[in-house]
C-alpha cells in the first residue's frame, strides 16, 4: 500500500528539550493508524509539525499527490488543511457560539458565499449553500446528531463536543485525517461507537486516519498498526498484537 | 418653547450617522472579533476628505485660484459662503464624489492598516489603532491645507440652494436615512452569508480557523476594508450635517462611544446596533438641547452625557450580559434544509 503520509527524521527542540527526537513513520492509503505514548512523549508535537504550527529542526514531512511525494513541512497551518490535511485537538477546538450545523458549514473550501462581493448575491451561493447543508445532515445523522443541528455547541455534552470535531473535519473530502484523542473525556460506550464511525468511514468511503489515543484497550480494537512514542523517539510499531507484547512498550508505560 | 420638531430631525440626523459607524463596528468587532479601537480614524478621514474636496472643487470649479484664496483662509470662507449654494448640480455631484472617494480611501486606509495589526495580539489591535488615530490628529492639526487647528470651515453642503431651512434639514435627514438603509442592507447580507459564517468563527478560535484553511489574515484585512468604507461615508455625512471639520472633533471619545452603543445593543446583533445608537445619541441631543434652558447650573450638563451612558451600560449588562439583543443564528437556506429533514424525521 502507498504511504499518504511520510514523516522522514523528524526532529523538534524546545530549548533543551527534545521533543521530537528523529522520527519516522509512514501512514498507508486507507489506514487506521494508531499513535500511541506515555505522556510527555511527543504525540502532539509530531501533529503539531505535520499540520505547520511548527517548523521541524531537522527531517521532513511528505505527503502523497497523485503519483508523487511533496513536502509540506515549513507549509502554513491553512496552507497545509489545502494540502488535504484535517486534524482535531486535544481539547476540542470548535466555535462556540456557532450551531452545530454552523460549525460543519464553516469547513468546506472554495465556499462562492465566502467573497466579499459575492457574499452580498445571495443566488450566487444558495444553491452551494444547500448541497452542502445536505451533506451536514448526512454527517449528523450518520453520528446521531441530526437532532442537535441547531444547538449551540456550548449547550452539548463533551462527548457530542468530541463527535462534532471529528465530523466537522469530515465536512471536506481530505487525504488524511489527524485526530487528536479523539475518546478522551467520554464514556466507554460512547467511545466505541466514535470508533466504530471511523472504522466504517474507513472502509466505505477509503478515508485515511492518524490516531492519538490513550485508551489502548478500545484504540488496539480498531486500529490496523501502531506506532509507540517514548521521549520524542520511535519505542515500537506494529500490529496491535505485536505492540502490547512488547517488553518495551510495557516497560515506559507501566516502569520506572 | 422647545422646537419639538427641530429636535426631531436633529436627533435623528445624528442617530443616521453613528448608526452607519456602529453597524460597521458590530460588523468588525461584533461579528470578526477585530477589535477596532480606532473608529474615529476612518470617520474622521470621511469627513475631512468630504470638506477638503468640497471646499477646493468647489472654488476651483468657479474659477477662483485657491494658491492666492485657499479654502481655510478668510476671504476663502466668504467665498465659500456665496459660490456654495448657487448650483444644485455641483452640489449634489460633490456630494456623490466625497461618498464614493471616502468610502474608497478609508477602506483602503483600513485595509492597509490591517497589516502591521494582524501581527500582534487582540488587545494590542485596539491600542494600534487607538494611538493611529491620535497620529493622525495631530498631523491634521498641523497640516496647513487642511485649515491646521482650525480646521475648515463653510463647506457648501448637498442641499444648500434649497431656500427654505426646514425643507433643507428634511432633505438632508431623508439622504442620511438612504445613505443608513444601505448600509444596513449591505452588512445585514455580509453577516447572514457564508462569509459572517466565517467570521464568527475566527472570532470564536483562530486556531481552528486557521486549522480549517482560513487565511485569517486576509478575512481580517477584508472586514477592516468594508468596516472602514462605511465609517469614512458617515464621516462625510457629518462633514456636511456641520458644515465645518477640524482635528479636536476626532478624539478617541468618539469611538468608545460608538462602542457604548454596540455593548448596550448587543455584540453581533445589527438591530441592536440601532437601538444603542438610538439611545446614545438621544441623550446627546436632549442634553445639548436642554442646557441652554437651565441657565446656570452646579454642573454643567454637559458632563452628564458620560455619566448617564456609563449607568445605561452597566444596568443593561447587569441584567442581560450580552446587550440589550443577543447575536441570532445566520439565517441562510442551510436552516430550510436541516428544518425540512427535521420535520420530515419526526412526522
Amino acid at each position: 500500500m502507498r504511504a499518504v503520509l511520510e514523516v522522514r527524521d523528524v526532529a523538534k527542540y524546545f530549548g533543551g528539550v527534545k521533543a521530537l527526537d528523529g522520527v519516522s513513520l509512514e501512514v498507508p492509503e486507507t489506514g487506521l493508524v494508531g499513535l500511541i505514548g506515555p505522556n510527555g512523549s511527543g504525540k502532539t508535537t509530531l501533529f503539531n509539525v505535520v499540520t505547520g504550527f511548527y517548523v521541524p529542526d531537522k527531517g521532513e514531512v511528505l505527503l502523497r499527490e497523485s503519483d508523487d511525494l511533496v513536502r509540506i513541512d515549513g507549509l502554513n497551518p491553512n496552507e497545509v488543511f489545502k494540502k488535504g490535511v484535517v486534524r482535531t485537538f486535544q481539547i476540542p477546538r470548535l466555535f462556540n457560539s456557532l450551531t452545530v450545523l454552523e460549525n460543519l458549514l464553516v469547513t468546506p473550501l472554495g465556499q462562492r458565499g465566502e467573497s466579499l462581493v459575492r457574499a452580498l448575491l445571495r443566488g450566487s451561493w444558495s444553491g452551494q449553500e444547500r448541497e452542502l447543508a445536505r451533506k451536514a445532515v448526512e454527517l449528523l445523522k450518520m453520528f446521531d446528531m441530526l437532532h442537535y443541528a441547531n444547538s449551540k455547541v456550548s449547550e452539548l455534552s463533551v462527548a457530542h463536543i468530541k463527535m462534532l470535531e471529528t465530523i466537522r473535519g469530515l465536512m471536506t473530502p481530505a487525504k488524511l485525517y489527524l485526530l487528536d484523542e479523539p475518546a478522551a473525556g467520554v464514556d466507554y460506550s460512547t467511545a466505541r461507537k466514535l470508533f466504530t464511525y471511523v472504522r466504517k468511514l474507513r472502509d466505505e468511503r477509503g478515508l485515511t486516519f492518524l490516531v492519538i489515543e490513550h485508551r489502548l484497550e478500545i484504540l488496539m480494537e480498531y486500529v490496523d498498526y501502531v506506532y509507540v512514542l517514548h521521549n520524542g523517539k520511535l519505542l515500537s510499531e506494529g500490529k496491535p498484537q505485536e505492540v502490547v507484547s512488547d517488553p518495551k512498550v510495557v516497560e515506559a508505560y507501566i516502569g520506572a | 418653547m422647545i422646537d419639538v420638531v427641530g429636535f426631531v430631525i436633529s436627533w435623528l440626523t445624528i442617530f443616521g450617522i453613528y448608526s452607519i459607524l456602529s453597524l460597521s463596528l458590530n460588523l468588525e468587532s461584533g461579528t470578526a472579533g477585530v477589535t477596532n479601537f480606532g473608529k474615529v480614524v476612518f470617520y474622521g478621514a470621511g469627513a475631512y476628505i468630504a470638506a477638503t474636496l468640497t471646499t477646493y472643487l468647489t472654488l476651483i470649479l468657479n474659477g477662483v485660484d485657491v494658491t492666492e484664496t485657499p479654502p481655510y483662509d478668510v476671504r476663502g470662507i466668504v467665498l465659500l459662503g456665496e459660490l456654495g449654494s448657487r448650483n444644485p448640480l455641483m452640489s449634489l455631484g460633490l456630494l456623490v464624489l466625497s461618498l464614493v472617494v471616502a468610502f474608497v480611501i478609508a477602506g483602503a486606509l483600513g485595509y492597509l492598516l490591517s497589516y502591521p495589526i494582524i501581527r500582534v495580539g487582540p488587545a494590542f489591535v485596539g491600542f494600534t489603532l487607538l494611538s493611529f488615530g491620535e497620529l493622525m490628529r495631530v498631523f491634521l492639526q498641523h497640516y496647513e491645507p487642511v485649515g491646521g487647528n482650525k480646521g475648515l470651515m463653510a463647506i457648501p453642503t448637498p442641499f444648500g440652494w434649497v431656500a427654505e431651512s426646514r425643507v433643507r434639514e428634511v432633505a438632508y435627514l431623508g439622504l442620511v436615512m438612504g445613505v443608513l438603509a444601505t448600509t444596513y442592507v449591505v452588512i445585514h447580507r455580509l453577516v447572514n452569508s457564508p462569509l459572517g459564517r466565517t467570521l464568527r468563527a475566527v472570532r470564536d478560535d483562530e486556531v481552528a480557523a486557521l486549522c480549517l484553511g482560513k487565511h485569517v489574515p486576509k478575512i481580517k484585512a477584508k472586514v477592516l476594508f468594508v468596516g472602514s468604507g462605511f465609517a469614512g461615508v458617515a464621516g462625510v455625512l457629518l462633514a456636511y450635517y456641520l458644515t465645518s471639520v477640524n482635528p479636536n472633533m476626532f478624539v478617541p471619545a468618539v469611538t468608545f462611544n460608538v462602542w457604548a452603543m454596540i455593548i448596550l445593543g448587543g455584540c453581533g446583533n445589527l438591530k441592536g446596533s440601532l437601538v444603542g445608537a438610538a439611545v446614545v445619541t438621544f441623550v446627546d441631543r436632549v442634553l445639548t438641547f436642554v442646557t441652554p434652558y437651565l441657565g446656570v447650573t452646579v454642573i454643567s450638563p454637559d458632563y452628564l452625557r458620560w455619566v448617564i451612558v456609563g449607568l445605561l451600560i452597566v444596568v443593561v449588562l447587569i441584567v442581560n450580559p450580552r446587550g440589550l439583543l443577543p447575536e441570532e443564528p445566520i439565517k441562510t437556506p442551510a436552516l430550510e434544509v436541516v428544518s425540512e429533514e427535521l420535520g420530515g424525521g419526526s412526522g
